[in-house]
C-alpha cells in the first residue's frame, strides 16, 4: 500500500490555525488529510517544530534541508520518494498517488480525466 | 490553625505573588519537620526566595536544608526548565540539520506556553515519583501565582479530554505533543492531585475585595477540575488595636474587616484561618516559627530614612510628561492586584481633564472599568477587550472565510482546532491591535491582562512583526503592532509594583522579558506606598521602615523613572478620588 509522508515546516498546529493570519492552503490540506485517511490512506504528517528527529533520520528529508532550506517545506515523500515539494497537494494529487477511485469534487467537476471507469 | 491539622501528604500553597505564600509554605514546613516528619519544599515561584529564606543556596536539585532536621528543600526555575525542555527536542538534532532549521524549531519552542508546559512537566514528575512518595511524610509546594497555577493544573485536563476527542491525535496540541510518551504520568498526577486524602490545597489570599476575588475564582476553576478539598489563609490582617489612634490604619482595618464581611459566598464555607499582619518581612528559622502566633518582635523604626522618599517624583509629574505628546499608547503592567486597573483609570481621567482625547480600556477579565470610574467625562471613551467575545467574533470569522469551502468532516476538524487555547490569545490579540491603530490621534490608555497574558499577547505581536516583515515590500511604509510598542515617542510602558519584595522581583522579571522583546518600559509606578503616608500607627511604620529597601532597589537598579503612589485612606473609586492620586 502507497505510503504518504508529509514534511511539514515549524508550526503549532496543521491546521494553522494558532498563527496571526489562518493559512488557507494550511486549512484546505489539513481537511485533505482526514479525508484521505477516511479512505484508508497511509498518510502521516511531520512537523519540524515537534519531530525534528524524523527529519534528521531520513537521508532525503535531510539533504533537502540542506540543500533548500527549511523555507522549502513543506516535502512530501511518497513510498520514500520526493513527489513534492514547496506546497501542499491538492485532493486529486492525493487521490492519484494513493490509487484511488477519485470520488467527484467541486475541484474536479470541470476536469474530465477522471470521469471515465478509471481513475488516471 | 485548621489547614494545619491532619496533614496529607500533599500541600500546595497558591495565591497571587506579595500574598504570602512562601513565608506561609516554609513557616508549615519547620512545623512538620519539627513534629518530627520528612518534610520536602518545593518551590515553582519563578521569583523563588526559599533559598534566601533559610539563608542557604538551594537550585533545581534536592538539597537538605542544614539548620532544620528533616526538612529538604528544591527550586524549580520555570524559565530554567522551558530551557531543558526546548533542549530535550532540539539538542538531539543539533549539528545534524541546518542551523536555520533548528532556529526556526527553537523559535516555535520559546513561546510562554512551553514554559508552563515544562514547569507543569517538572511538577508533575515530583507527584509520582514513587521514591520521593516513600522517603518524604509530607511534600510541600510553594506554588506559582495563580493565573499560572490554574493553567499549569488545567492542562491534565484538558489534555486528556483533547486526546479522547482528538484520536487522530495530529492535532493543535502544540508543545504539548512533545510530552506524548507521558500520557500515564499525567493521569497519575491528576489523580493524586484530586484525592482528598492525598492533597490539600491552601488559597492564601489578603483581606481585600479584588484579592479574595480572585482567590474566589482559583477556588471555583480548581474544583471544577477536581481539586475540592481547600482551606483558606486570610494573612496580613491589620489587628485591631492600631486602628485605635491613626485614620490611615483604621481606613485599612475597615476595609479589611468589610471585605471580610462581603467575601464571596463559595469561599465562606470553607475552613478558614486568619494570621495577623506582621512588622517584618519573614526571614530565617526563628522569625518563621513565630508566623502562627500572635507575638511580634518590636523592632526599632530608623525614623530618618522615610523622610528620604519624600523626594521621590508622584504620579502627576508623570502624567505632565506624558499630556506634552498630545496623543500616544499608555500601558500599565504589572501582576494582579498591584492596582493596574486604578492607575490607568487616574492617568487616563487627567489627561482627560486637561482637554486631551482619551480611550481608556482594558483586556483584563476581570477588571471593571465603570465600577472604578463610576462616571463619565468629556473627551473620554471607556471600552474592553472581552475575550469571549474576541474568540467568538474570530472563531466565526475563520470559519466564514477560510472554512466556506470545506466538507463537514474538514469544517468539523477546524472547529476543533479552533477550541485550542491559542486561540484566545490571537483573537484578543486582534481586537488590541485594531485598538492600538488609534494611537496616532488620541491617547489610548490601557490597563492589561496579568503578566503571563500579556507576554502571550506580545508574543504574538512578536509573530505578527516577524510575519509582516516577512511578506511586506520592505520600500513599502507600514507599522506593526510591535514596532508601535517598541517605539518610545508612541509607547509609554508603566511597570505598576508594590514596595514589597516579591512584587518588586516579579515586576523586575516582567521588565526583562519586555525587554527581550524590545520594548523598554517608561516608567515605574510603586502602589499604596505606606512611607509616602504621614501615618502615625506603630506597625504601618515599620512596615513603612521596610519599604525602603525595594523602593531604593527601583530607584537604583530597576527603573529609568520613579513616582511613589501613596496608600489612601479613601478606596480610589470615582472620578473625584482618581484625581486625588494624580494631585501634585
Amino acid at each position: 500500500m502507497t505510503k504518504i509522508e508529509v514534511y511539514d515546516g515549524a508550526m503549532c498546529c496543521s491546521t494553522g490555525v494558532c498563527g496571526v493570519d489562518v493559512d488557507q492552503a494550511l486549512v484546505n490540506f489539513a481537511a485533505d488529510v482526514e479525508w484521505a485517511k477516511q479512505q484508508g490512506v497511509k498518510i502521516e504528517r511531520f512537523n519540524l517544530g515537534q519531530q525534528p528527529l524524523q527529519f534528521a533520520n531520513n537521508p532525503r528529508v535531510k539533504s533537502f534541508l540542506e540543500r533548500s532550506g527549511e523555507g522549502s517545506l513543506p516535502l512530501i515523500l511518497v513510498d520514500s520518494e520526493v513527489a513534492l515539494a514547496g506546497r501542499y497537494p491538492s485532493r486529486a494529487e492525493l487521490t492519484r498517488w494513493a490509487r484511488l477511485v477519485a470520488v467527484p469534487t467541486v475541484s474536479q467537476a470541470e476536469g474530465s480525466c477522471c470521469s471515465g471507469d478509471s481513475c488516471c | 490553625m485548621r489547614f494545619l491539622d491532619h496533614v496529607p501528604a500533599f500541600l500546595f500553597f497558591t495565591g497571587k505573588g506579595g500574598v504570602g505564600k512562601t513565608s506561609l509554605s516554609c513557616a508549615t514546613a519547620i512545623r512538620l519537620a519539627r513534629q518530627g516528619k520528612k518534610v520536602l519544599l518545593v518551590s515553582t515561584d519563578p521569583a523563588s526566595n526559599v533559598g534566601q529564606v533559610f539563608s542557604q543556596t538551594i537550585g533545581n536539585s534536592i538539597t537538605v536544608i542544614a539548620n532544620v532536621a528533616g526538612l529538604s528543600a528544591l527550586e524549580i526555575d520555570p524559565q530554567l526548565a522551558a530551557q531543558q525542555y526546548r533542549e530535550r527536542i532540539v539538542g538531539p538534532v543539533r549539528g545534524l540539520l541546518p542551523d536555520s532549521a533548528v532556529k526556526s524549531i527553537e523559535e516555535q519552542l520559546s513561546g510562554a506556553c512551553t514554559t508552563e508546559i515544562a514547569a507543569f512537566d517538572e511538577f508533575t514528575a515530583l507527584l509520582t515519583d514513587g521514591a520521593l512518595i516513600a522517603a518524604y511524610d509530607h511534600i510541600i509546594f510553594d506554588t506559582a501565582p495563580t493565573g499560572h497555577t490554574i493553567r499549569l493544573l488545567q492542562l491534565p485536563g484538558a489534555w486528556s479530554s483533547f486526546i479522547e476527542a482528538n484520536p487522530g491525535g495530529a492535532s493543535c496540541l502544540g508543545p504539548l505533543s512533545g510530552l506524548d510518551k507521558q500520557r500515564q504520568q499525567y493521569a497519575d498526577a491528576v489523580k493524586a492531585l484530586s484525592d482528598p486524602d492525598h492533597t490539600r490545597l491552601i488559597l492564601v489570599s489578603r483581606a481585600q475585595k479584588t484579592t479574595l476575588d480572585e482567590v474566589a475564582r482559583t477556588h471555583q476553576e480548581l474544583a471544577a477540575i477536581g481539586l475540592s478539598r481547600q482551606y483558606l489563609v486570610i494573612n496580613g490582617v491589620l489587628p485591631e488595636r492600631e486602628a485605635l489612634h491613626d485614620a490611615l490604619a483604621a481606613a485599612i482595618y475597615r476595609h479589611e474587616q468589610e471585605a471580610i464581611v462581603a467575601m464571596p459566598a463559595v469561599l465562606r464555607d470553607l475552613p478558614i484561618d486568619y494570621l495577623p499582619l506582621k512588622a517584618a518581612n519573614l526571614v530565617g528559622v526563628e522569625a518563621l516559627s513565630s508566623l502562627f502566633s500572635d507575638r511580634d518582635e518590636a523592632i526599632p523604626v530608623a525614623a530618618s530614612t522615610v523622610a528620604d522618599v519624600m523626594d521621590l517624583p508622584r504620579l502627576s509629574t508623570l502624567v505632565d510628561e506624558i499630556a506634552k505628546t498630545g496623543h500616544g499608547l499608555v500601558m500599565m503592567m504589572g501582576k494582579g492586584g498591584v492596582g493596574k486597573t486604578t492607575l490607568a483609570a487616574a492617568v487616563a481621567v487627567a489627561l482627560a481633564k486637561r482637554g486631551l482625547p482619551v480611550h481608556l480600556t482594558t483586556s483584563d477579565p476581570a477588571a471593571h472599568l465603570t465600577d472604578t470610574l463610576l462616571g463619565t467625562l468629556d473627551n473620554l471613551d471607556v471600552s474592553r477587550i472581552d475575550p469571549h467575545t474576541e474568540i467568538a467574533r474570530y472563531r466565526e470569522h475563520v470559519l466564514d472565510t477560510k472554512g466556506k469551502d470545506l466538507d463537514a468532516q474538514g469544517r468539523a476538524m477546524l472547529e476543533e482546532d479552533l477550541r485550542s487555547p491559542c486561540t484566545e490569545e490571537i483573537a484578543v490579540f486582534q481586537a488590541f491591535s485594531r485598538i492600538i491603530r488609534e494611537a496616532g490621534k488620541k491617547f489610548i490608555v490601557m490597563d492589561t491582562a496579568p503578566t503571563g497574558h500579556t507576554l502571550l499577547l506580545l508574543d504574538a505581536t512578536g509573530a505578527f512583526h516577524r510575519e509582516a516583515t516577512r511578506h511586506i515590500d520592505p520600500l513599502l511604509h507600514h507599522t506593526t503592532p510591535m514596532m508601535r510598542l517598541q517605539d518610545p515617542e508612541r509607547t509609554k510602558v508603566m511597570i505598576v509594583t508594590l514596595a514589597e519584595t516579591t512584587p518588586v522581583l516579579e515586576a523586575a522579571g516582567l521588565q526583562e522579558e519586555l525587554r527581550r522583546a524590545g520594548i523598554e518600559p517608561w516608567a515605574w509606578l510603586i502602589n499604596n506606598s505606606l512611607s509616602a503616608t504621614s501615618t502615625s500607627s506603630r506597625l504601618l511604620k515599620q512596615r513603612a521602615a521596610f519599604e525602603l529597601a525595594q523602593i531604593e532597589a527601583v530607584r537604583t537598579r530597576h527603573a529609568e523613572r520613579v513616582a511613589l503612589v501613596p496608600m489612601q485612606i479613601d478606596e480610589p473609586v470615582g472620578i473625584e478620588r482618581l484625581l486625588n492620586l494624580v494631585e501634585p
